[in-house]
């Protein structure tokens, strides 16, 4: 499900890109190759499907929390999928194929089972081990498996734990990126 | 196109020296190789510096491709910032004056050598760069040298955490003060209150100095400076008197334009200037322009620096601002410097883990990882040791011919070591780190890894022997007339302070001597 907050961003992005290209036009466009923009999205940016997007968040509820994301939560882990999938080609890769291998591990849409065996299969293949032994054998899909648990992973950890929610466990309601009290810094946390 | 002086870059030393020359009336066109970074664009700079990514990434492909040699690595990715602004708009903020002793490491103590300027000499050139960035601090630092006019913003005060150092401090006798900076404790120079957003390579406030914000803007106003953005100066060309009469630069469409101005100031940065000086070889000056000395490049320093860190029992509340407040100098003044370098203590505000990095480092998952956060958050107590450096021929700049960036232009090349005058003051640094952190009831963990600072220093040197220096007192280069090198590439020694406020004075002065030798020609004729 896509927040009004989310649909919201998704619809200023696509104006902004379609401003963009109309301004690239403009000026005459002929931008020489290997030219980036520092300031913005590539305007031919990869973006993932919201069926995948669902599957990451779906997966996220198992590793990150383990139980339904919050309204909030589901909002800021499903803007830190999207923007990382959209700047960083490499992130999107990693993301791509995580959503496919769960798929394909359960058999179905794996969104859309019940938490409970959502988890399961999970521990089953220890998806939820971050690291892989040099040593280990994944079986046939090794190099998926070791994206998952090795990139994906982590990255949706970090996601969570750096995002409100994670600041929130540790009694910060003013964390790096959101400004506030500057005499606050003196004094203990409330 | 033509100017009365042309300047290249428009960071720390080139935007100062722009309103400077602008505001006496002197004409000047700026060649930015970087863009004019949106300060609406800020929050989205933001994000990036948040998912670990650099903001201030240079837009052209291989636009600061580089290469590294020598024992300890020193690269530039992240070390520096393109764009109208520079490094300034990533930098700490820390602008401390370096202090008498500072410039006479050769009178003192029989190494390197003396400035050919005195702290007396630029004194008041200190006084108008703290007014013009917006300086912060008290005079509580008894190391420091005379002043002749006070801080003109009032310091931060201690953070929580600065408490527990000061505690420790008195109880060992080591000097304890506030630390200096060009950081709006309240609204300043048109520009707003830090509102402790954490993010101070990335201000989203206007309220941490930046040329881009205090300096550029007010130049631009006087109607005498243009500056043109993605505009890389690929070389300097001489005329027949052995003068430079045209930098010829290209944008992101490569194509080559030419600028003739009467002088020409380089504010590029200890590397950049290198770079451009080498690229501008000619018969005249077959190792490169104005390297008759064959310093250019040479002698290249910055600052070595760890952080030791211990562990508290009680939470320390980190990653409430993102700038340290407490120093100590005393270590950077007092004492021999003639076997081990100076070091100045920065206390940290934050050290140790995220909540994020805790979490991906830990095994565990639910309720168990959230208490393993919890527990962990904020146990760290962190002090930055920065040491000094000395100037070493084995440490330079020089060209890659094998390497080539986006126009086609040899890529620089970095070599860097440590010797055993900074490996002796980082071993004391940490030695005294451990004991103010033992004092603070801290289990003294370990230091991490060196990591040499963002500061590059010392590759076109000053002095009055034009065979042992680049440029004279007034950084004008010594085998070229209309030729003036700015920035920390022209400082003798690096001490143990930041540079950018000793930049920022040099160049305020530089452009003062400028202005003055226009006008004298202008009267003889």
């Amino acid at each position: 499900m896509i927040s009004r907050r989310l649909a919201l961003q998704r619809l200023l992005l696509g104006l902004w890109s379609v401003v963009t290209a109309a301004a690239c036009r403009a000026s005459g466009g002929a931008r020489t190759v290997g030219e980036r923009d520092a300031t913005g999205p590539p305007s031919e940016s990869p973006t993932l499907s919201a069926a995948e997007l669902d599957t990451l968040l779906a997966f996220s509820e198992v590793i990150v929390v383990g139980r339904a994301l919050l309204p909030a939560e589901h909002d800021d882990l499903a803007e830190h999928i999207e923007e990382s999938a959209r700047t960083n080609p490499d992130r999107f890769s990693s993301y791509r194929t995580t959503a496919a291998t769960l798929d394909r591990l359960a058999v179905a849409r794996f969104a859309q089972l019940e938490l409970r065996d959502r988890a399961a299969m999970v521990a089953r293949h220890r998806l939820d081990v971050r690291t892989v032994p040099p040593a280990q054998d994944l079986g046939a899909i090794a190099d998926d498996l070791r994206i998952v648990r090795t990139e994906t992973v982590p990255d949706l950890i970090d996601a969570y734990w750096s995002s409100p929610a994670g600041w929130a466990a540790v009694a910060y309601a003013t964390f790096p990126g959101r400004c506030g009290d500057l005499g606050r810094y003196t004094r203990p946390e409330a | 196109m033509e100017a009365e002086v042309c300047i290249v870059g428009a960071g720390a030393a080139g935007g100062i020296m722009a309103l400077e020359l602008g505001r006496l009336g002197v004409s000047v066109v700026v060649l930015e190789s970087g863009p004019r970074h949106d300060f609406a664009e800020r929050r989205q700079y933001v994000r990036k510096y948040l998912r670990r990514e650099n903001p201030w990434q240079s837009p052209l492909e291989g636009q600061d491709r580089h290469t590294i040699g020598g024992r300890v690595a020193y690269g530039l990715e992240g070390r520096r910032a393109r764009g109208v602004g520079g490094s300034t708009l990533h930098w700490e903020g820390y602008a401390l004056r370096f202090t008498a002793g500072d410039f006479r490491m050769r009178s003192q103590h029989g190494i390197a050598d003396d400035w050919p300027i005195t702290y007396d000499d630029l004194e008041p050139y200190y006084a108008r760069a703290e007014a013009a960035l917006g300086v912060a601090g008290a005079s509580d630092d008894s190391s420091a040298s005379p002043r002749s006019s006070p801080f003109p913003l009032p310091a931060f005060p201690f953070s929580y955490s600065d408490g527990f150092f000061a505690r420790a401090c008195s109880t060992l006798g080591i000097g304890f003060h506030h630390l200096p900076q060009a950081r709006n404790s309240v609204a300043y120079g048109g520009r707003s209150q830090c509102l402790a957003c954490s993010t101070c390579h990335v201000c989203p406030t206007g309220a941490k100095a930046s040329t881009d914000l205090t300096h550029i803007p007010a130049a631009e106003a006087t109607g005498k400076v243009r500056v043109l953005t993605e505009a890389s100066v690929l070389r300097l060309e001489i005329d027949r008197a052995g003068a430079i009469s045209t930098a010829v630069y290209a944008g992101p469409d490569r194509v080559e334009r030419r600028l003739t101005a009467k002088i020409f100031v380089l504010a590029a940065g200890a590397v950049e200037n290198v770079r451009l000086l080498l690229l501008s070889r000619s018969a005249d000056f077959p190792d490169g322009l104005a390297n008759r000395s064959g310093l250019v490049g040479k002698l290249f320093m910055s600052h070595p620096s760890v952080d030791a860190i211990g562990r508290v029992k009680d939470n320390a509340y980190p990653y409430r601002i993102g700038f340290s407040t407490a120093m100590s100098r005393q270590f950077a003044v007092d004492g021999d410097r003639s076997t081990r370098g100076a070091f100045l203590l920065e206390f940290l505000n934050s050290a140790g883990p995220k909540p994020g990095e805790i979490a991906v480092a830990s095994r565990l998952t639910g309720g168990a990882l959230r208490r393993q956060v919890q527990e962990e958050f904020g146990r760290r107590l962190g002090i930055r040791i920065y040491c000094e450096q000395l100037p070493d021929r084995a440490n330079s700049v020089s060209l890659n011919p094998r390497v080539r960036d986006y126009f086609g232009s040899a890529a620089p090349h970095i070599t860097y070591r440590i010797g055993p005058y900074e490996r002796s003051a980082l071993d004391e640094g940490k030695k005294v780190a451990a004991r103010i952190l033992e004092s603070v009831g801290a289990t003294y963990v370990g230091a991490t890894p060196l990591s040499p600072a963002a500061h590059q220093i010392g590759t076109h040197r000053m002095g009055a022997d034009p065979r042992t220096s680049v440029v004279d007192l007034n950084l004008r280069a010594h085998d070229v007339p209309n030729l003036y090198l700015v920035g920390s590439g022209c400082f003798v020694t690096a001490t143990a302070s930041p540079p950018t406020l000793t930049i920022a004075a040099l160049a305020i002065r530089a452009a003062e001597h400028i202005a003055a030798e226009m006008a004298s020609a202008k009267r003889s004729g």
